[in-house]
């Protein structure tokens, strides 16, 4: 019988297939594209959730919203990715007027380092061999062959992002992203999620942008088009758009790094 | 700053121009909230054309945006003749739910789709480019000449007439400034406008004046401060009314004196309320949040060590002198740990997890300190307590008794009236 599963984002959904290929039937809640931290569950969503036997969550205060759901579900086992994760960005203070990412116990974009992949899937293999014991040995070779995927592109993806100038982002979403592949990101454009950048911290944005020679300004299909457009005329940068959210895990980061290297 | 904020002052400018004509209208029909309306409508049109597949800024989606106002307009027009027992504004709340909740349905069958809603009502003034100036500007400029020539004896027509124009104008201008600045653009010079003018030309001319100036005042202010612009404009508007209200009171030539008399006796009235409310909290709560006295003691710190003795004192220094230092630690490790993701040899797993657990730590000590500081304070407040209370009520009771006993004479407003007898 296969196990069902809900992960709340697709790139979790394809890591817990990866793991579990045609032995658990796994569908995410948050479309591909839309904002996963602003994210209105629908009625669908808590009938899926409490059919599931387990329901993976990205954790760090990212998907919030999954707690309503979860309270009204019963019996259901809960698999938090970042478990295992070394998490960026933690603040002394946690949820404060600091600058950068307001999630108290780090930045909650982990699953954009590839390698921080090894450790999501340890996790939710460990999950899935507690659910369904006898299938241990499948699953285990279901993520070696994984690994194994991942590592041929990880070489691949260094060397394509070896020469990309220095960066700005519209949100802090691509610490681990950047800490993988060396780049540099020299500032960011909403340093408080939600609240507009004032002129003050534009014009220092502008000013190091020029100084640092950044070539690249990074946003998300649902981040302000205007604001980075502003940024980049102004810096001589380019604006690319990246996804930190994609159906398939392996061609979500391959996406973003042709995009950032082309 | 001039390189950054001269598009964005010529933006306030034009709108405040074509909203402040608007909004004495709007002030005079009674539907303040008919902006937020209309403007939820064409995010509506916006939405439902980005659906059939038409890119967000093309000719089809503002089509498409202008059709959707243009039938709210007629609505609004048709209701106002029969909203006899319903007020409008009550017609006004539902569009604007209705239209939002539709919007928010059709997202969910389009992919990406929130933000091109979200893009079109939450426009940010500080980033407004010349390109979206150049169409906003002649649009405002042809609808300011022509929909005030516009003469229609047919009620209805009128009305749909004024909702059109207005739609027009409110669906650009949203995208440009966002939902609450152009609120504010479009009500608080005319409000300011109609406080201080009696004629719809002096109106105009004091809203566009004051507007223009507020506008000014506010980027400037969101510069210094380094505050979000939007948010700060809107204050400074809400500020900016607060005066000319207060201006109004003082120069009513009929009364003049009283109302300065008036507002300085509420003051007074005020500043005893609150020292008298928050000596007696500090009596029965001495741990309490005391919100007026920590406001005094930052203001006056000398407050603090009149009743701290030196030994608090010196504990509390120390307490804040290991918490900003653990901050420094802080800040220079995640320092630290960023330039390493570029430069250097890289940290390993094991390393990120240790700076984490630091920072981790640190931020404990922090709150560790903290709580240090506010404990000792609590208790040398609680200890205190009686005095520091009754000083509190004192300069409550001085400033009442030091008002004013005699009462200025009211003026005999009715004496006509008085005079006639049954």
């Amino acid at each position: 019988m296969l196990l069902t599963v809900v992960a709340t984002t697709p790139e979790l959904e394809s890591l817990a297939s990866s793991v579990g290929g045609d032995l658990v039937s796994v569908s995410h809640i948050v479309p591909a594209g839309q904002d996963a931290e602003a994210f209105q569950p629908r009625p669908q969503d808590l009938a899926r959730i409490r059919a599931a036997r387990a329901v993976i969550r990205v954790g760090v205060d990212y998907d919030l919203w999954l707690d309503r759901l979860l309270a009204q579900s019963r019996g259901v086992q809960v698999i938090d990715a970042s478990t295992d994760v070394a998490l960026l960005d933690v603040r002394a203070g946690g949820i404060g007027p600091g600058d950068g990412h307001a999630h108290g116990r780090g930045n909650p974009h982990y699953w954009l380092d590839p390698v921080n992949a090894e450790m999501i899937t340890a996790t939710i293999l460990e999950a899935f061999i507690r659910m369904d014991p006898p299938n241990a040995k499948r699953f285990e070779a279901n993520r070696l062959a994984f690994l194994s995927r991942l590592d041929s592109k990880l070489a691949d993806w260094s060397h394509r992002l070896k020469n990309v100038p220095p960066l700005v982002a519209y949100h802090d979403t691509w610490s681990y992203f950047a800490r993988r592949f060396r780049l540099r990101f020299i500032g960011i454009i909403e340093t408080r999620p939600g609240v507009a950048p004032s002129p003050a911290h534009l014009t220092g944005l502008i000013e190091t942008a020029r100084k640092e020679k950044a070539g690249i300004v990074v946003r998300e299909a649902h981040e302000s088009q205007r604001d980075a457009d502003f940024i980049a005329a102004r810096s001589g940068a380019k604006v690319v758009t990246l996804a930190s959210h994609g159906d398939d895990y392996l061609s979500l980061i391959d996406e973003d790094v042709r995009r950032l290297a082309k | 700053m001039i390189e950054l904020l001269a598009l964005p002052a010529l933006a306030c400018a034009a709108l405040v121009a074509i909203h402040s004509y608007f909004g004495i209208h709007v002030l005079k029909r009674q539907v303040i909230f008919v902006d937020l309306a209309l403007a939820q409508v064409a995010a509506l049109g916006a939405t439902a054309a980005f659906l059939l597949g038409h890119l967000p800024q093309s000719l089809a989606a503002h089509a498409y945006s202008l059709g959707f106002t243009l039938v709210a307009a007629a609505v609004l027009a048709s209701t106002r003749t029969w909203s006899g027992r319903v007020p409008q504004e009550a017609q006004i709340g539902v569009i604007y739910v209705v239209s939002a909740a539709a919007a928010l349905l059709l997202v969910e069958r389009a992919p990406q789709g929130a933000e091109h809603i979200r893009q079109i009502l939450t426009g940010n003034i500080l980033t407004v480019g010349w390109d979206e100036l150049r169409w906003a500007i002649p649009l405002y400029a042809v609808v300011g000449l022509v929909y005030p020539r516009i003469h229609v004896r047919q009620p209805w027509l009128a009305e749909f007439a004024f909702y059109a124009a207005f739609g027009v104008v409110v669906t650009s201008s949203v995208a440009l400034a966002g939902v609450l600045l152009v609120f504010a653009f479009l009500i608080i010079p005319a409000a300011i406008g109609m406080l201080h003018a009696n004629t719809f030309r002096s109106q105009l001319i004091v809203a566009w004046v004051t507007g223009t100036a507020t506008a000014l005042v506010g980027l400037a202010v969101s510069y210094l401060g380094d505050y979000a612009t939007g948010a700060t404009l809107v204050c400074t508007y809400g500020f900016a009314l607060a005066i000319a209200a207060v201006a109004q009171a003082l120069r009513m030539p009929q009364e003049k004196g009283a109302m300065a008399h008036v507002t300085l006796r509420f003051a007074r009235w005020l500043g005893a309320a609150l020292l008298a409310a928050s000596g007696i909290g500090v009596a029965i709560w001495p741990r309490a949040d005391q919100p007026l006295l920590d406001a005094m003691e930052r203001a006056f710190p000398a407050i603090r060590s009149a009743y701290m003795d030196g030994k608090s004192q010196a504990i509390a220094e120390e307490a804040a002198s290991f918490s900003e230092r653990y901050r420094d630690e802080a800040a220079k490790l995640r320092a630290r740990e960023e330039e390493r993701r570029w430069k250097g040899e890289p940290l390993d797993e094991v390393e990120v997890r240790r700076i984490g657990s630091f920072l981790k730590s640190y931020n404990e000590m922090i709150r560790g300190e903290e709580f240090v500081m506010r404990e000792v304070r609590s208790r040398a407040r609680e200890q205190n307590r009686w005095w520091i209370s009754g000083i509190l009520v004192l300069l409550a009771l001085s400033l009442v008794v030091s008002l004013p006993s005699k009462r200025t004479t009211p003026r005999n407003f009715g004496g006509e009236r008085g005079s006639i007898g049954p």
